[in-house]
């Protein structure tokens, strides 16, 4: 039986591995070598500091470039006020088409107008806008929601999570909270601990670390104390060493993105690190830049493109997590 | 000019070579900046347009009002590094106003409320420099580096590291607005540079700070009250914080964690400047070329399709340069 599930799991994963590639191997923008020589496409991103950052960064100038176009690619170092600087700069570039990679909503809406406005075409990694043709991104709801009930299973449907909630404002954090708000509401044994904790960027992992250290204290072993959540899985690289700092068993941490060193915590037997929902960035890197090459050739995109990420557990790990284990050279 | 007829005979041969490196490094500075915009102008497509030079003059607005307040501090306290004055919170304390700034219009109170709150908060922070730096005779660089720290707590308190939104039809204005066809950001820095050009150097306030900075015991000898001098640069300082705090919060139609960031370009822009004056010293005139310089800069990689991570690195070069030029020139 065991065997059997464990089989199912892997081809399921596979399926879906082989069902992405056909979606990109299929796609229309392909029938052409180079769809987008002789075009320009600025991309945009508050930082590559972070590993899902990076690679869904990468994703997009590899796949750009190898579709023959220019890229005028912008990192604006987590800097908001460099960022805005850098799209002002941009649309006075007029290139062919703009892709914005996250960054505060708040912040970058009115200029993502004022892209529209000046009829470039704009199209968004992982933020969701009025403004943008397509948003290629995760399927933020089921992510939510599935992260959030694999934490409800191993906490029994009862006792206290600690939550980080710093980065409301950021779109694809929004989704995941809510539904971990809303899977929650069925759980009425399962309670957030108030107030909630605040991640940071930079200084992610140490702050969470010191945050989880002292929520440790303060909630001892038999204050029912089970899991820490986050919207990504940064702050849980501190949280998860914090556990083991002190020593403790009843505590699991519990995040999204599928950084590597975080996926390797949750591969560790025995590591407090329970589960994490890994993306595939580079790979929606790669597919925006295709939606891009897919416009410009004159066809119809979506306005959202949705690449599957895969829920890694303490039980499944032995089968999900290679492919998102560190690289090893 | 009239620097060398009033120069000593005796020590003429000497002084004249002392010019002359200043002239050159003065003349190298003004041909390397119009060398690079040449440069730019050539090579860079769309640099030259209007509509970008405007950007350009925009983007350099709020780095450009830190940057004088910064200048302003060096012109009352000396630009020696040791002994000298400096105001490392004010990155800081333009974030803290922001946030004061956007918490209060999120709290309903109106700009009318909002905006004096922002800046009182800066000259409150200024005030505590000038506390720590004359009252208590603490040194300028620890000082206003714990003064730094405490508007940097403060802030986050306020906003617990968040993004605070604000909407309101003067942020619009401000950000998006345009008058004969130069945007508001951009005439803001045109005004603020023209009144500081007229307060520091033509006014008898300004002249006065000039001498403060320059040598406070002969300033203090000709009966300059000089503790009040250097408080009110810091004030001043803590004052141009808090507008531009205004105004960083209408670009970005927010405040957001960060805004200690700048502390670095700011220091860039005030040292840059001394290049382009004639005797090395901090002025408004320089520091507002140096600002330009520093957003041309990062608008001409842009533009040639430099990658952005080489900005910092030739930002950092371009002080590295100007330090070992300016104090080489002042010593020999």
């Amino acid at each position: 039986m065991h065997q059997k599930t464990k089989i199912s799991r892997r081809s399921t994963v596979k399926a879906i591995a082989l069902a992405t590639t056909m979606l990109a191997v299929s796609f229309p923008a392909m029938a052409q070598d180079k769809p987008l020589e002789g075009k320009t496409v600025g991309v945009t991103v508050i930082g590559t500091d972070h590993h899902w950052d990076l690679m869904a960064y990468r994703g997009q100038v590899d796949r750009l470039k190898e579709l023959g176009a220019e890229v005028i690619a912008l990192d604006a170092g987590r800097n908001d006020q460099t960022q805005i600087s850098q799209i002002q700069t941009l649309i006075a570039q007029k290139p062919d088409a703009i892709l914005e990679q996250l960054g505060n909503l708040d912040v970058l809406n009115p200029w993502l107008q004022r892209i529209r406005q000046a009829d470039i075409p704009l199209f968004t990694v992982d933020t969701s806008t009025p403004h943008a043709i397509n948003n290629t991104t995760s399927n933020n709801y089921s992510i939510g929601a599935e992260l959030a009930l694999q934490m409800v299973n191993d906490m029994g449907g009862k006792g206290k999570v600690a939550v980080f909630n710093g980065f409301y404002s950021v779109p694809v954090c929004k989704i995941r909270y809510d539904q971990l708000k809303y899977v929650l509401q069925s759980f009425p044994e399962i309670e957030i601990i108030e107030p909630e904790l605040r991640d940071v960027i930079p200084n992610t992992v140490q702050q969470a670390y010191s945050d989880v250290t002292d929520i440790l204290t303060q909630y001892g072993e038999d204050s029912d104390l089970k899991s820490v959540w986050a919207c990504w899985d940064v702050p849980m690289i501190g949280a998860t060493q914090a556990i083991e700092a002190a020593g403790r068993k009843d505590v699991m941490t519990y995040g999204v993105d599928g950084s590597p060193e975080y996926v390797e915590m949750v591969a560790t037997e025995g590591s407090p690190a329970g589960a994490v929902a890994a993306q595939q960035p580079y790979e929606i890197g790669k597919r925006a830049a295709d939606n891009v090459a897919a416009y410009l050739a004159g066809e119809e995109v979506p306005p959202f493109t949705f690449v599957p990420a895969v829920l890694i557990t303490k039980e499944n790990a032995a089968e999900t997590a290679e492919d998102f284990l560190p690289k090893k050279d | 000019m009239t620097a060398v007829e009033h120069a000593p005979a005796t020590s003429r041969g000497w002084f004249n070579s002392k010019v002359f490196a200043k002239l050159a490094i003065r003349l190298g500075a003004f041909a390397a900046f119009a060398g690079i915009m040449i440069y730019f102008a050539l090579t860079a497509r769309g640099f030259t347009t209007t509509y970008n030079m405007i950007n350009v003059v925009e983007q350099s607005t709020i780095l450009g009002f830190l940057a004088f307040a910064m200048t302003v501090v060096f012109i009352g306290t000396g630009t020696d590094v040791q002994k000298g004055g400096i105001d490392l919170s004010i990155a800081a304390n333009a974030g803290l106003c922001a946030a004061v700034y956007a918490v209060m219009m999120r709290e309903g109170y109106g700009n009318y409320v909002a905006i004096p709150a922002a800046i009182g908060t800066g000259m409150v922070i200024g005030f505590f420099n000038g506390l720590a730096v004359v009252t208590l005779k603490i040194m300028p660089l620890l000082g206003t580096l714990a003064v730094m720290n405490i508007a940097a707590g403060v802030e986050l308190t306020l906003t617990e590291n968040t993004v605070v939104p604000v909407q309101s039809d003067l942020m619009t204005v401000l950000a998006f607005g345009r008058f004969l066809g130069i945007s508001t950001l951009a005439w803001c820095l045109i005004i603020g540079s023209v009144l500081l050009v007229w307060a520091i150097h033509y006014s008898k306030i300004g002249l006065r700070l000039y001498a403060v900075g320059g040598h406070i015991e002969a300033a203090r000898a000709a009966g300059i009250n000089t503790g009040r001098y250097v408080y009110g640069a810091y004030i001043f300082s803590g004052f141009m914080a808090g507008v531009a705090s205004i105004l960083i919060v209408s670009r970005l139609s927010s405040s957001t964690p960060g805004t200690g960031l700048m502390l670095l370009p700011i220091l860039a822009a005030a040292l840059l400047g001394t290049v382009f004056s004639r005797r090395f010293i901090p002025t408004i005139g320089g520091t507002l070329l140096a600002a330009l310089f520093i957003g041309f800069l990062a608008n001409g990689f842009q533009l040639l399709g430099i990658s952005s991570y080489w900005v910092s690195g030739v930002q950092g070069a371009l002080i590295l340069l100007v330090v070992t030029v300016t104090s080489f020139a002042k010593k020999h």
